[in-house]
């Protein structure tokens, strides 16, 4: 169970999601924002605050083929080593104390 | 099953001292509905519960996050707004009568499970159930200036004379920073108002009202603090890149909560991942110290309110049993005992 963010956040990235997440976990890459699907509680506060309405529910996103791709993508924000990283992200246990991390997904990137 | 040692839960004033101890069977720590159901499954055993929980008002996540939505997963209820939901339970456990120590967060826990509290308070408890949810909501901190905080940077208005004559500057987007601008806006000597983006997300009518009442910095940070023995400016830099110093006696930070495990992170509890692990009887590791609820975490463990429901049961009834070994596990049926 998880909130996903779509490619609507790409160079939006206006972070008002970041700012209710009860959990702050959702991570600021270069161009977009990550929810971590192993820490999001599922609250959907952010999907409430998203300007650009980019953000869906994990259930509502796998019947819609251009957000379902940024679920899968989501995981690999965080399960795989991202460019130039030798180390995969993991479950850092909170966006604040790490900061932005200035980098996105190949997907993310290639947009 | 009212023993005669037991009666409701004891508040002893100490003559020389102002710590107010409780005692109690159980004490319930989070008041979000898994906390809640506790308290009224303690009382059903006959045991006397109190339930302290950090939130000033019960009703935990659903009070907090939605207490206006539909939940439609109870057994039983096809669909009950949040805020009646939290209301019943309240209702339900009162033929208990439980203590609320609300507003409140247990600190520090004893080997022999005395529990105190941020406030002093100590809770004297023969079984602790843990019933924390997500935790304890803490504020998010600015990016500049730790070494102000409790000193010129604050994450709340207690009072808002102390702000009486003062530069105040008001940091956040949501209803509270708004909230805050306006109240301080007739008390203060100015209120400035700042916020990285362009749009506010709390309600537009204080927006409206602020709007004329304080200086509106949008698209902008607080980047640098200043000042000697007190604080005095602080530096702004908009999205742009510009520079801007203004007078600042006082920054309040209203950027919201994240919640973690907080104190009980240093109870010594062992956690899987940021959960707290559990045998089949909701026991932890310490002894007489359970947990129930979305704070627990085993494998297949699904994150439920159903769950916490049945978990909390589970926790209490062992706990009935571990006070007072002639009972039996099994707590009988509710409709037993109906008047």
């Amino acid at each position: 169970m998880s909130y996903v963010i779509g490619a609507d956040c790409v160079d939006v990235l206006d972070r008002s999601c970041v700012e209710v997440c009860p959990v702050d976990c959702i991570y600021v890459g270069e161009r977009k924002s990550y929810i971590n699907p192993t820490a999001c509680i599922d609250c959907g506060a952010c999907e409430e605050e998203c300007p650009v309405s980019a953000i869906a529910v994990d259930r509502v996103a796998r019947r819609d083929e251009a957000l379902n791709v940024h679920l899968e993508d989501s995981r690999v924000f965080f399960d795989l080593p991202l460019p130039g990283r030798s180390e995969p992200l993991g479950d850092p246990g909170g966006a604040q104390k790490i900061g932005d991390l200035g980098v996105d997904t190949e997907l993310v990137a290639g947009l | 099953m009212n023993g005669p040692d037991r009666g409701t839960t004891r508040d002893r004033h100490a003559c020389l001292s102002f710590v107010t101890t409780y005692e109690t069977d159980v004490l319930i720590v989070g008041a979000g509905p898994t906390g809640l159901y506790g308290a009224y499954y303690a009382g059903f055993r006959g045991l006397t519960t109190t339930v302290v929980d950090v939130l000033p008002q019960p009703g935990g996540q659903v009070m907090a996050l939605y207490p206006e939505k539909d939940i439609r997963d109870v057994a039983g209820i096809p669909a009950i707004r949040g805020r009646d939901f939290v209301n019943a339970l309240i209702e339900q456990a009162a033929a208990c009568d439980p203590t609320y120590l609300l507003g409140r967060q247990a600190v520090t826990r004893s080997p022999d499970n005395e529990v105190t509290l941020d406030d002093g308070t100590v809770i004297r408890a023969r079984a602790i159930v843990l019933t924390a949810g997500i935790g304890t909501p803490t504020p998010r901190s600015l990016d500049c200036g730790a070494e102000w905080v409790g000193a010129g940077v604050s994450y709340f208005v207690l009072d808002p004379t102390v702000h009486a004559g003062q530069d105040v500057v008001v940091v956040g987007g949501g209803d509270s920073a708004l909230d805050w601008a306006d109240t301080l806006a007739p008390i203060a000597r100015s209120v400035t108002l700042v916020h990285r983006r362009a749009v506010f997300r709390g309600h537009a009518a204080t927006l409206d009202r602020v709007r004329t009442r304080t200086r509106i910095h949008t698209d902008t940070q607080v980047v640098a603090l200043h000042g000697t023995d007190r604080l005095e400016k602080a530096t702004l830099r908009s999205k742009t890149g510009e520079e801007t110093v203004i007078a600042a006696d006082h920054v309040i930070a209203a950027l919201g909560f994240i919640s973690d495990l907080g104190p009980l992170r240093d109870w010594g509890l062992a956690l899987t991942s940021r959960s707290v692990a559990v045998d089949r009887s909701m026991r932890t590791n310490l002894p007489g110290v359970y947990a129930a609820g979305d704070l627990t975490g085993y494998d297949g463990k699904v994150k439920l309110m159903s769950v916490g429901f049945g978990e909390v049961a589970t926790a209490v009834n062992h706990a009935a049993v571990d006070i007072d070994p002639s009972l039996t596990l099994f707590p009988g049926h509710s409709t037993e005992g109906a008047a």
